[in-house]
């Protein structure tokens, strides 16, 4: 038997039925056609379907248990209030009010916000420059090891290193005392620089990563358009303002999104570097709120109702980013 | 490619599943004891402490060759409770666990503890309540039943370095004085302006209940009334005492220890000898000897108006038996004799880092004869008090009043503000 596929949605189609007229006698009633629907699945599929559900079912069930149930738990408990031992009371919009009114919630969306706007702009301009200078060298890999190093270090390791240079006592401090001739700077210390100290190491351990996308998307420019560009009389700086970054655009609109998502969800370099919030919860971000208001005071259903908050908070931002690409991303095929 | 046969397929499927299954049970975590004779325990803890408490295991074990004993520790003071709280959640918690003076109240009032009151006046009972030092039950006593009691205890005092004092030209001391009752307010004020003149650092406090309470408390002021109600912000006594802590904390004659810069912390400070007091328990005694340096420090208690001693903080932490647990007898026979003078003693012997919370177990504490006047932590031991119940019953409630303190010592606010914020708070906080 054969089937064909019935195209995008995959539904397989009979091939036509014989005709209902050929061969039947003159005058007698036409012969009604055999009804057109889905054949039986060979037995093979259906095996081998039964089996991709086995064999995805783990990983589903570990999605539902650790990814869809706590979302909805706490969908759920943003609207009661609960300490985990006692009687769960539901409270309506309650907590929403109380979140919204709440000095340190709304200090935490400033500290993030500004750890966002200061990581993902310099972060990412400094990962195009690193990738555009790493592009004709031939010793690239190797800086790309380097590179690409704290990406694959644990967060938490990263933390506490950069916590030894932050010392007052320690290298970077002792470095900008020695050149600049001033007291060192109490980095982790001082509310002022504990934010900055913050953002300093957030975008040395994602720059690895935004580098090696960027170089792959410079590779990926078409040599014919460079070499037209070069024709025309472009020079490098042009070059690079007019065709190579605004062919690298998409890249870095989805690199955009992802580090500002990424940075809305800064939690454990602020807890292991700056000892939880740092002094004067100059460094309390939003999802550090969240745990703290959950497992430091056990009130999740303040903690719910402000990840819900963050979770809109993310949604407006990507929709603003979403909006803002039409004019400063550039897509090849659209233009061609 | 070849494909795998019916019967690999069905194997790996298997396997997958049952991966699974043990993953998803591992994340379950342990809980109580599997019979009425096992009795599984929790804590957190330094390596030291932990190993000790391995050793209180065993020699249990061998006094009561029928119950099994089992310490699952958690290393994060930090991470500590939200686990026990899950395992509470979720039925799984150990028989007997430790908890926080400042999570103590939330678990009474939740009625997730065994009332202790009746089995600790029974005859299996080797801790009468009459045995504890009154002041340290704090929130962990409700309406006359108790639900768990101290572990041991730490009062804070006031360490000091005499190579500081004598470089400040400083000639009494300060022990001396109290002995004398003369370690009056004025004069601790007066080696503090002196230790400030000479360049160095007056006092380090950390910036916790214990801090503001103890002062205030020995400057003859009140904070809560007998309801519960915070007062301090309606008494005279109180401002004036928060009004010169916070001036002094704003001139640099006092510090925040929490703010102290990495690498310039307050132990290493202290040691280094510059700064003149440090108001701290026990434990000073390791920082204070791995530096070498011991033989400059003694204790004094807090300085009052009158140099007569007065009641001040004391930290500790407390051991309560799950109301759900399978092993009630095994368990209290396991908690009162950790807890006991017996049991206090082994604990805390050998240099150990605080001060035992019932009496007949003191001669941990002379028995090195260090420092000392290591009478002092006795003394207010007897006298002190644990962190107020309506503060201990509210999580984080604490946490916010020192944040409130930290901007009258940042100079962001003054003392009648900042009183009244804190009435503020725990009116609404007590009121939810």
């Amino acid at each position: 038997m054969v089937i064909t596929s019935g195209g995008a949605t995959g539904t397989p189609v009979a091939p036509p039925a014989p005709s209902a007229e050929r061969g039947a006698p003159l005058g007698a009633p036409p012969r009604r056609a055999a009804p057109l629907g889905p054949r039986r699945e060979a037995a093979w599929r259906r095996r081998d379907r039964r089996w991709g559900y086995v064999f995805v079912g783990p990983q589903l069930i570990g999605m539902a248990v650790f990814v869809l149930l706590p979302f909805v738990a706490s969908l759920v408990l943003a609207f009661a209030s609960w300490d985990g031992l006692t009687e769960l009371e539901w409270v309506g919009f309650a907590n929403f009010t109380a979140q919204l009114q709440d000095e340190l919630l709304l200090r935490s969306i400033v500290n993030t916000l500004l750890i966002a706007l200061i990581t993902v702009p310099v972060g990412l301009g400094l990962a195009v420059v690193v990738a555009v200078a790493l592009e004709k060298l031939r010793t690239r890999t190797l800086y790309l090891i380097l590179f690409f190093a704290p990406v694959v270090t644990s967060t938490v390791a990263v933390a506490m290193i950069w916590q030894q240079l932050f010392r007052a006592d320690g290298v970077l401090s002792g470095a900008i005392a020695n050149v600049v001739g001033i007291d060192p700077p109490d980095w982790l210390g001082d509310p002022r620089l504990a934010l900055i100290a913050v953002c300093i190491v957030s975008i040395w351990s994602s720059l690895g990563l935004n580098v090696i996308i960027f170089l792959a998307g410079l590779q990926n420019i078409s040599p014919s358009v460079i070499e037209a560009a070069r024709i025309d009389g472009a020079g490098a700086w042009r070059l690079f303002r007019s065709i190579r970054l605004p062919l690298l655009s998409p890249i870095v609109f989805f690199s955009s999104i992802v580090a500002f998502i990424s940075s809305l969800q800064t939690f454990d370099t602020v807890f292991v570097l700056t000892a939880n919030a740092g002094p004067d919860n100059a460094t309390r971000t939003i999802v550090y709120h969240i745990y703290d208001l959950g497992f430091g005071r056990f009130e999740f259903g303040p903690s719910s109702a402000a990840s819900v908050i963050l979770l809109l908070l993310t949604l407006v931002i990507t929709a603003i980013q979403f909006g803002a690409q039409k004019k400063f991303v550039h897509y090849e095929d659209a233009d061609a | 490619m070849r494909r795998a046969n019916s019967m690999t397929r069905r194997l790996l499927a298997v396997g997958a599943a049952g991966a699974m299954t043990v993953g998803l049970a591992a994340c379950s975590g342990g809980g109580g004891g599997a019979d009425e004779d096992t009795v599984v325990w929790s804590t957190w803890g330094t390596p030291e402490e932990l190993t000790r408490f391995e050793e209180f295991n065993e020699e249990f074990m061998q006094r009561h060759p029928d119950i099994t004993v089992e310490l699952q520790p958690v290393a994060s003071y930090g991470d500590y409770h939200s686990k026990l709280l899950a395992q509470l959640t979720s039925g799984t918690a150990p028989d007997v666990f430790y908890i926080g003076d400042d999570k103590i109240g939330q678990f009474v009032d939740a009625g997730v503890l065994l009332p202790l009151t009746d089995l600790m006046e029974s005859d299996a009972s080797l801790t009468d309540p009459d045995d504890f030092f009154p002041g340290l039950f704090g929130a962990a006593e409700t309406d006359g039943e108790i639900y768990a009691a101290p572990n041991d205890s730490n009062p804070d005092v006031l360490w000091y370095d005499m190579q500081a004092l004598e470089a400040a030209g400083i000639t009494e001391d300060p022990a001396t004085l109290a002995e004398n009752g003369e370690w009056t307010t004025e004069k601790y004020l007066e080696m503090n302006d002196a230790l400030a003149e000479a360049g160095l650092v007056g006092s380090m406090f950390w910036n916790y209940w214990a801090t503001h309470y103890s002062w205030i408390s020995a400057q003859g002021g009140t904070a809560y009334d007998e309801s519960g109600t915070f007062v301090g912000n309606d008494d005279t006594a109180t401002v004036d005492a928060v009004e010169t802590l916070g001036d002094y904390f704003q001139d640099g004659t006092f510090v925040v220890a929490d703010t102290m810069p990495e690498g310039a912390g307050a132990d290493s400070v202290f040691v280094t000898h510059e700064a003149g007091f440090f108001a701290q328990g026990r434990y000073t005694i390791g920082t204070v000897s791995s530096a070498g340096e011991q033989d400059s420090y003694d204790i004094v208690r807090w300085p009052t108006p009158d140099g007569q001693a007065a009641p001040t903080g004391v930290a500790t932490s407390y051991l309560a038996i799950n109301g759900k647990t399978d092993a009630p007898d095994a368990a209290f026979t396991f908690w009162t004799e950790f807890l006991s003078a017996e049991g206090q003693v082994f604990r805390l012997s050998g240099g150990g880092n605080a001060v035992p919370s019932i009496a007949g177990a003191d001669e941990v504490v002379l028995e090195d004869g260090y420092p000392a006047h290591a009478q002092t932590f006795l003394d207010m031991r007897d006298i002190g008090f644990e962190d107020y119940a309506p503060e201990a019953r509210i999580p984080g409630l604490s946490t916010d009043i020192s944040d409130l303190f930290l901007k009258l010592y940042e100079g962001k606010s003054d003392a009648q503000s900042t009183l009244d914020e804190v009435a503020a708070l725990v009116a609404e906080k007590t009121a939810e």
